[in-house]
């Protein structure tokens, strides 16, 4: 506790820089992220990420010591080079695109790893800070650092904001850019830039193995709860601000703590928990929505039943007679009884059930809707009068009363169904 | 049956177009009025979604030349729309009816300059042209493919163009909307556009264009309605590959390089 609020009230000015840091870093690689993840070429992050490794050591080999602007301007030219092999050889072989950036991945963070574990060899006693390269340490970033970090993740956001218009055009249909005159390739290309960059500055933070995770799951996450581009981006940057600082939070109250892992672990519950509670798209709401409109079936069918029943002349029907019109549905048909004389359409005397007035009429409505569709099927689609019971049954409950004024004037307000049975409506 | 114009909006020079080294369209010669309503008829495969992207410069031509207005592409871009087929793009992309028919505005504006009060109008005008004024902020993934396509087709107005290429924008269209949307195709091209539109049902094409284009590979006809119209250019036009044209093809798809580059 004495360590929360140590962290979150900022006392230490270092910690204070470090949570600007990742704040800055977060917005950064959230708002590429984003934009890569609704262009479908979420791996190639995860490439240009992994790829990034054999810069930072030939960089720190060139400088001898873990200077920023060498390690830097290293993964950057090294993120540069795969992403300039991976478009090279796509246009040129027949290779398919995963190939290419599955092998592109491999073989420069294998080289990477070769160089890592040489440099380690040769017994410089700065190297111990390179090894947070692999999965991250925010904790351990200077001030120094920090600058050029932050710095290249305002100009990332900058120039993003400046140029939203056009990376929404690359992403949604770049030949329309085209046509329109706009210069396609170099929009693409400074995207790629910045791309590489969103990498480059978690390289310290976060680390070359799991910055993919940074750029893609907060978009992937925000998607789930909104359908337009501005409050994705805000909605992304917020996910990944906020795993950011409680990865590093994480890290700095256990020192041997990595912090890369840890964000990706606060990333992937905020996208789990977007998976399953987020209105229309989540699991849960799809599972209540289903659950819902199956209760209505339910209700429907037991409807209809009293009014068929109606149309043969009886007042209503007993409990047992519906148990056996549906059998094994006892439980769901307690439930709908229940439902209904909630609402007022059907009213029970002891075991005794009959439509009320309004039940009447709702009745009537669903009995008439499945007939209009039925005797729709066999007019219009010439589908046999006994093969068209089944279809009914399921779009009685779906048609809307727009389709249903449709189906009527379609069919020129028909009398019988295929069945010869009569549609029913209101007396006017 | 090609019948060449005096003083053409449109010139098409000889035009050969290849995918790779597949060529695909060989050696279109043709001219347009202007202020037509202009059909491009074929069958799959025949290349006219190909004419339109090579016009629109979005496929570079193995030889040959466009002309627009009398001017090479590049200078009168800004007074050329372009319609693309629907599939073309994944209507999962978050953004609003609007936020898609504001792209429409984006030549005009150029690079780094947002869309604002003016640009709305405009959009809002060109949403009200084709019926879909009660969209506006909907989601684009929960249109009808009809309703897509009448969004393309107000970005494509937003443009305020005065040459419209539209692929295939007909394309899971029901016919009260077709021919809606025809009927104001008509109307713009009285007031002096010209529409080129790629189309695949002959019987409405009858209807409605002034002027046709059959592709089949290569051209088989350009002319008034009237003129081209018949039976010999329709089976010269569906009436399967030419089988030798088809064999040129693909020994030449079957060389190491690409023999028809100068």
């Amino acid at each position: 506790m004495e360590d929360f609020i140590y962290f979150f009230t900022f006392q230490d000015p270092s910690i204070a820089w470090v949570v600007l840091g990742i704040t800055l870093l977060g917005i950064g690689s959230a708002y590429v992220g984003t934009f890569s993840f609704l262009d479908k070429k979420a791996l190639l992050g995860d490439a240009i990420s992994h790829a990034v490794l054999p810069g930072i050591c030939l960089g720190f080999m060139l400088a001898g010591e873990k200077n920023p602007v060498y390690i830097v301007t290293g993964a950057f030219l090294s993120g540069a080079l795969a992403t300039f092999m991976s478009s090279w050889l796509k246009r040129n072989t027949k290779l398919s695109e995963d190939t290419i950036i599955a092998t592109i991945l491999s073989v420069f963070f294998g080289f990477g790893i070769v160089l890592l574990t040489a440099l380690q060899k040769s017994g410089n006693p700065e190297i111990a800070g390179l090894n947070s390269f692999i999965f991250g340490n925010a904790i351990g970033i200077s001030e120094s650092d920090l600058m050029l970090y932050g710095g290249l993740s305002i100009l990332i956001i900058l120039v993003l904001t400046v140029m939203l218009k056009e990376f929404r055009l690359m992403v949604f249909d770049p030949e329309y850019g085209k046509a329109i005159g706009f210069p396609m390739k170099t929009i693409s290309f400074l995207f790629n830039v910045l791309m590489i960059l969103a990498v480059v500055i978690g390289i310290q933070a976060i680390g070359v193995v799991l910055m993919a995770a940074l750029l893609i799951t907060p978009g992937a996450a925000a998607r789930f709860w909104t359908d337009r581009l501005n409050p994705l981006l805000i909605l992304a940057a917020f996910f990944s601000v906020l795993s950011g600082i409680l990865g590093t939070y994480v890290s700095f109250v256990l020192p041997q703590m990595p912090t890369g892992p840890w964000v990706v672990v606060f990333l992937s519950l905020f996208a789990l928990i977007s998976f399953l509670i987020s209105p229309k798209s989540g699991m849960l709401f799809r599972y209540f929505a289903r659950k819902k409109y199956l209760r209505k079936t339910h209700r429907d069918h037991l409807m209809k039943a009293l009014y068929k029943a109606r149309e043969e002349g009886k007042r209503g029907l007993t409990i047992e007679e519906i148990y056996q019109l549906y059998p094994y549905q006892k439980s769901e048909i307690d439930q709908s009884i229940l439902d209904l004389i909630k609402s007022d359409f059907i009213s029970k005397n002891q075991s005794f059930i009959i439509l009320s007035e309004q039940g009447i009429s709702d009745a009537m409505r669903i009995v008439r809707l499945h007939r209009l569709w039925e005797l729709y099927l066999n007019e219009s689609m010439n589908i046999a009068p006994d093969h068209v019971h089944d279809s009914a049954e399921q779009l009685e409950h779906l048609l809307t009363p727009e389709l249903e004024a449709l189906l009527e004037k379609r069919l020129n307000y028909p009398t019988l169904d295929p069945h010869q049975e009569t549609i029913p409506r209101e007396k006017s | 049956m090609i019948k060449q114009v005096e003083n053409p909006i449109l010139e098409i020079h000889d035009l050969t177009v290849s995918y790779d080294q597949n060529p695909v369209l060989w050696n279109v010669d043709l001219s347009l009025p202007g202020g037509n309503l202009v059909g491009i008829l074929g069958p799959n495969g025949a290349g006219k979604s190909t004419l339109i992207k090579a016009i629109m410069g979005l496929i570079s031509p193995t030889s040959g030349y466009v002309k627009v207005f009398d001017k090479p592409l590049n200078d009168v871009r800004a007074r050329i729309s372009y319609v693309p087929q629907r599939e073309s793009v994944d209507w999962n992309f978050p953004a609003s009816v609007l936020d898609v028919v504001l792209m429409g505005t984006y030549g005009k504006l150029g690079l780094f300059r947002r869309p604002g009060k003016k640009e709305n109008e405009i959009a809002m005008k060109s949403l009200e042209q084709v019926g879909m004024s009660g969209f506006v902020s909907r989601q684009i993934s929960e249109l009808s493919g009809g309703q897509q396509q009448r969004v393309f087709i107000a970005r494509a107005l937003a443009q305020q163009a005065d040459l419209y290429l539209m692929d295939e924008p007909f394309a899971g269209v029901d016919m009260a909307t077709e021919t809606a949307i025809f009927q104001l195709l008509k109307e713009m091209t009285e007031a002096g556009k010209t529409i080129i539109v790629v189309h695949h049902d002959i019987h409405s094409a009858m209807n409605f264009f002034d002027w046709l284009i059959m592709l089949n590979l290569h051209l088989v006809a350009s002319g008034p309605k009237e003129l081209v119209m018949n039976e010999e250019m329709l089976r010269k036009t569906y009436g399967g590959k030419l089988n030798l044209l088809t064999r040129v093809t693909d020994l030449i798809r079957q060389q190491d390089f690409n023999p028809l580059k100068s």
